[in-house]
């Protein structure tokens, strides 16, 4: 049975005048990260006009409003509240529904980890020494050979954990520590869109030519940004993703960057 | 109807108030550097106060302008020429078919607007005409249309009513007071000596200025130990340090998430101050709270309230 002081570790503070962070504990793990994306869905469902983001990260849920639109809606709807006292307004109902949902949830079900059950998205990845220009690296760095790197690549179902750096750049962990490298100390000056690398922990894809320093091991013939409006999104925070091995002439048919 | 470009200046670009929704996508919001001038430059025509304008850096893009219109610029001095005529900023002027506008030298401020009466027939994403990686340049040619409803005559008579108004929004963005900012997260981490050097001493901006951030030049700051943090969100205004001891205050072209030392965010109606800095500029760091920010930017917003 999980208690409600497990919900307790909240922290919330103010980023500015136009900003608020709701915090847990500083660390990348699966159930933070699904914490945070519970409460930025319990926060979208409030429609509050003077939201502007909401931006998770890790262990943090960033919220960015409008002053104007906010004092506005305080005058019609809640009695002058500060900005956190609404912040902490809405983490007390959310602690309280998602300590009596965990309620039911572990009396239903005793052992199933809700985890295991969500979609996961699955990328095809070249990983031919063409694409895979730092395979090299790996080999020679984790003393390890390109066939069991891919394997290994492909074992995991990685989560994304947030997305910064470039649009649609999502970081997604954890790499098996038989596999991860340090970046690059100095960036290559263009890595090519679709470029799948490993830095650290963490494992990415170049949603475009840009410049970059993590190590390159493969490259994915699906767009995974485009700017059309209608296929925004293919990759956000709390997706989960596993990456699959293709042959280059495959790569070759399903090249969307043609 | 459109605006050409003859000769290419260094950053240009077209801004509007930027596009929101979309950051936990890892795109940026973008937008005005200086959001005062540029809404001041669009109140002044009539215009809706957040619609796109230029944003021009010195050296900047020459101007054509291929039929009548009526413009304002706002913000920065650059000593605009009209057919080599000097002009003057945060007035409503009329441009003839063919004439050409130059910038002569910096004297005052970082960043210029030139707002155009009328409409941008250009497509916007996601809500703005913002975007950080599309300069403006040569040859190109800005389709805008001139809306009729109000003649060059009657815009000269409203800029007289709200020449008060103008004075206090420019006045305030080029004043040398404090640069007020809210501490953030990793305020506490900075040894104490540092705080208090933050606090009293004179910063420069640095060599590496540019839309994404100011770089500042001064006391160099320490943290009580070295620390690593996890990324989050940060927004416009939020003052990093980083490993090497640097302080760099993230601008409008920002990238979403960061993982420095998260100093403080400066407040949203001092922004505009820090974005106009030259770099020989004193710039002196002051502590508010969040209630003092709140009330400062509902009085500037008032200013932009349209006349009736």
């Amino acid at each position: 049975m999980k208690t409600n002081f497990e919900h307790s570790n909240w922290k919330l503070q103010i980023l500015g005048d136009h900003a608020l962070i709701f915090s847990l504990e500083e660390k990348m793990s699966v159930e933070i990260i699904e914490k945070i994306i519970a409460l930025k869905k319990s926060i979208q469902a409030y429609h509050f006009n003077f939201i502007k983001e909401l931006i998770p990260s890790y262990h943090t849920l960033t919220l960015i409003y409008d002053i104007d639109l906010f004092y506005q809606n305080n005058i019609t709807v809640k009695d002058n509240q500060s900005i956190i006292q609404l912040g902490n307004s809405i983490l007390n109902a959310f602690e309280t529904l998602t300590s009596s949902i965990d309620t039911i949830y572990t009396t239903d079900n005793n052992n199933n980890n809700s985890s295991q059950v969500k979609n996961v998205i699955r990328i095809p990845v070249c990983y031919d020494v063409t694409f895979g220009i730092d395979l090299e690296n790996i080999v020679r760095n984790n003393k390890i050979s390109i066939e069991e790197i891919i394997k290994i690549h492909c074992e995991e179902t990685y989560l994304v954990y947030c997305l910064g750096f470039l649009p649609g750049f999502a970081y997604m962990g954890k790499v098996n520590p038989s596999i991860q490298i340090a970046r690059h100390p100095s960036p290559r000056k263009e890595v090519l869109a679709g470029s799948v690398g490993i830095a650290g922990m963490q494992t990415g894809i170049y949603p475009m030519n840009a410049p970059g320093g993590w190590q390159i091991i493969g490259r994915t013939p699906i767009k995974i940004f485009d700017k059309d409006p209608a296929k925004l999104g293919k990759l956000a925070a709390g997706h989960r993703i596993q990456f699959y091995p293709i042959a280059f002439n495959e790569f070759e048919k399903l090249n969307e960057y043609k | 109807m459109a605006i050409k470009i003859i000769k290419n200046g260094i950053a240009d670009t077209i801004q509007d108030k930027g596009r929101y929704g979309y950051q936990h996508l890892g795109i940026q919001s973008n937008g005005y550097l200086d959001d005062q001038s540029a809404r001041l430059a669009n109140f002044i025509l009539g215009n809706p106060t957040h619609s796109p304008v230029f944003e021009i850096h010195f050296p900047a893009s020459h101007f054509c302008f291929t039929s009548n219109y009526i413009i304002c610029i706002s913000g920065a001095n650059f000593v605009p020429l009209l057919n080599e005529k000097s002009i003057t900023n945060n007035t409503a002027i009329e441009v003839k078919q063919n004439d050409f506008l130059q910038f002569l030298k910096p004297l005052e401020g970082r960043v210029a607007y030139i707002a155009i009466q009328g409409k941008i027939k250009e497509e916007s994403w996601l809500n703005s005409h913002s975007y950080f990686a599309k300069r403006i340049q040569k040859d190109a040619a800005f389709e805008w249309e001139a809306s009729a409803s109000k003649s060059y005559k009657s815009f000269k008579k409203d800029n007289l009513l709200t020449s008060e108004k103008i004075n206090e929004i420019q006045s305030h963005v080029f004043s040398t007071s404090p640069i007020q900012f809210i501490p953030g997260p990793a305020w506490k981490d900075l040894t104490e000596a540092s705080q208090k050097a933050f606090l009293s001493t004179e910063y420069h901006i640095g060599m590496q200025a540019n839309r994404m951030g100011y770089a500042l030049k001064g006391a160099v700051l320490e943290l009580n130990k070295p620390n690593q943090y996890l990324s989050a969100a940060v927004t416009r205004g939020t003052i990093q340090l980083l490993p090497n001891g640097e302080l760099i205050v993230l601008m409008a072209d920002h990238q979403t998430i960061g993982g420095y030392a998260n100093l403080g965010q400066i407040i949203l109606v001092d922004l505009p101050r820090l974005a106009q800095a030259s770099n020989q500029t004193s710039i002196h760091f002051m502590e508010t709270t969040i209630d003092t920010a709140h009330k400062l930017y509902q009085q500037i917003e008032k200013k932009f309230i349209h006349r009736s």
